[in-house]
């Protein structure tokens, strides 16, 4: 196996996670402004 | 308990991190406006999550303490695949359970538990079946969250396990009780947020602290021929395979998710299911990947105990902050998978216990919501003194799996199958289990005739579990050839052989047995259920009692 393919290997996965991450709080900042200006609360 | 090569926190300071930790976690639930809450918000929010928490707290309650370990393990021991096949059959418990978690909302949309909505299609004894099920399944893991955060405490600093114990658990107590399921999913997404970020600085910074890719690739000698290949047949047998035998099972029997499914907007619940898939694949892969990348060190777990593994790797490679990371890592994980189970658990009692069946459906809100808050100090003190005196719970561990795998056919074909009736469902249930237990502990000799009739109940299982998956995504005939198909491989392959793997072939035994007799006792059955009549049947309790009669005892009846 080839250091970059055993890189990506191991560095793929902290990748989807901040890309999970990034998509979670995006959605989650757009749900607190939907509720907010719909004068109802996010839970 | 601590172990000479573990970076130890003083007192203080381990102290000054749960503080840290659960102080902001209650400090967020602070946010909820409502400072009285209504049973049904208790239980399910709104019925009107939006996606971005849904995401986050499916798969924050997704991953637990033991998440990381087992995945770090199973890279230790199994190498390059290992933690794919923890990871990614778990993640896979998610995505399998969504297109049968869309069917059973449309049927119930206004439903808090899915033994709620059993008790729609069959009655009681199918409801308690499935509520003693998820009852019996978030025990566990509450015992094994709080044993997890006693022993990461112990290790890391020169507090008691016993400590650490008691103070996870009413620090999960002291932010869930009074808002309940509202105030587990706005904390998940707080401490899903703080594992992730976590989890994306601590994967690479081990990398590098090991000496880089080209200094690990420089050891693959130390591992052996299957470890080296990521078609291990050792890791696909040992533990591939029993987990995917496992996954719709841990979906269906885990009240945690049929919570979150019934409380996500209802044309939200694919793409949360499929967010929070790869969530917890890539955060438990990621950290699996630790264990492999500790092997190629050659690193030897402390005492033995594998579990030692990623706090081993932590300490030595890692600062003092980076620990700090790990330890609320670790905490955030444990907590949001333990405030779902108080949740869940309080849940099944207002709704399963009272609402559906001591109050005969006229239940009083203000009684549900102090069952359910009295539910959650139960829990956690049971939890507490079950992590502390360290009961062995590997029997009822082993016979809550096989009641998980006895219930999947009978829960999944309810929900389609107009002829199911109460008697398919529990005979089914009832000898799925009982056959599940007697190959589990084998209680009978596995050779000959016996051993081909459970081989081949295995194989029908096995075609049972591969045709439902293909049912929920590509419909009745695809499923219907995949299981067949399935079944026949597995019967060809695994004759002569399951027998050698009571694990395997009992979780099998229970999916095929419950599905025989499920589907024989609907076949003669007479029954043509309408299941317009369980939406009916399920509805919201604070509407009902929203007078306050069912307080007072003269209330009508939830619905219909």
């Amino acid at each position: 196996m080839s250091t970059f393919l055993f890189a990506l290997y191991i560095l793929v996965w902290p990748a989807a996670s901040a890309a999970v991450l990034a998509l979670i709080v995006y959605a989650v900042l757009r749900d607190y402004r939907a509720a907010k200006r719909e004068g109802r609360e996010l839970v | 308990m601590h172990e000479p090569g573990l970076y130890q926190f003083s007192t203080v300071t381990v102290l000054a991190l749960l503080a840290a930790f659960y102080g902001g976690t209650f400090l967020i639930t602070l946010l909820i406006g409502k400072s009285r809450e209504d049973a049904d918000a208790y239980m399910v929010s709104n019925h009107g999550v939006g996606f971005g928490i849904s995401a986050a707290s499916m798969t924050a309650t997704w991953i637990w303490a033991a998440s990381f370990y087992a995945a770090a393990t199973s890279g230790y021991t199994y190498g390059l695949s290992g933690p794919l096949h923890y990871g990614l059959w778990g993640a896979l418990m998610i995505l399998f359970i969504y297109p049968f978690g869309i069917r059973i909302r449309r049927l119930a949309p206004k439903a808090h538990t899915l033994a709620e909505v059993i008790h729609a299609r069959h009655g009681t004894s199918s409801q308690l079946i499935l509520a003693f099920s998820n009852v019996a399944g978030s025990v566990i893991s509450l015992m094994v969250n709080f044993t997890a955060a006693g022993a990461l405490v112990a290790v890391l600093s020169p507090l008691s396990f016993q400590a650490g114990v008691i103070i996870a658990g009413l620090g999960v107590l002291s932010y869930t009780i009074w808002s309940g399921f509202r105030a587990s999913i706005l904390t998940d997404m707080a401490q899903l947020v703080a594992m992730m970020a976590v989890a994306v600085i601590i994967i690479p910074t081990v990398l590098y602290a090991m000496g880089g890719p080209e200094a690990l690739l420089a050891n693959m000698d130390r591992l052996s021929d299957e470890q080296a290949s990521l078609f291990s047949r050792e890791a696909i047998l040992h533990q591939g395979a029993p987990y995917f035998v496992a996954v719709l099972a841990y979906a269906i029997g885990n009240q945690t998710i049929s919570q979150r499914l019934f409380a996500v907007r209802q044309d939200m619940i694919k793409p949360t299911f499929i967010t929070a898939t790869i969530g917890y694949g890539a955060i438990v892969i990621g950290l699996g990947m630790i264990g492999l990348m500790a092997a190629l060190m050659g690193v030897e777990p402390l005492g033995g105990d594998a579990n030692n593994l990623i706090p081993q790797v932590i300490s030595t490679y890692l600062s003092p902050l980076m620990i700090a990371l790990f330890f609320i890592l670790v905490i955030g994980s444990l907590s949001s998978t333990a405030d779902s189970d108080l949740t869940a658990l309080s849940a099944i009692m207002m709704t399963d216990v009272y609402g559906k069946n001591l109050a005969k459906d006229t239940p009083c809100p203000r009684k549900m919501l102090f069952i359910g808050r009295l539910t959650m100090i139960v829990a956690t003190a049971a939890g507490i003194v079950m992590a502390s005196f360290a009961l062995d719970i590997l029997v009822m561990l082993v016979f809550v799996g096989g009641l998980w795998g006895a219930i999947v056919f009978p829960v999944i074909a309810s929900m389609y199958w107009k002829r199911v009736d109460n008697r398919a469902f529990t005979c089914a249930v009832l000898a799925g289990l009982a056959l599940f237990t007697v190959a589990r502990f084998e209680w009978l000799d596995m050779s000959g005739a016996t051993a081909v009739l459970f081989e081949a109940m295995a194989a029908i299982g096995g075609g049972v579990v591969l045709g439902l998956m293909s049912f929920g995504f590509f419909g009745r005939r695809l499923g219907l050839l995949a299981g067949v198909a399935a079944g026949l491989a597995l019967a060809d392959y695994g004759a002569g052989f399951l027998r050698d793997y009571p694990v395997l072939l009992a979780s099998l035994v229970a999916y095929g047995a419950s599905t025989v007799v499920c589907v024989a006792l609907s076949l003669v059955s007479r029954e043509e259920f309408d299941f317009r009549l369980i939406g009916q049947r399920v509805g919201s309790f604070d509407e009902a009692g929203e007078d306050d009669a069912a307080c007072v005892g003269n209330a009508a009846p939830v619905k219909s």
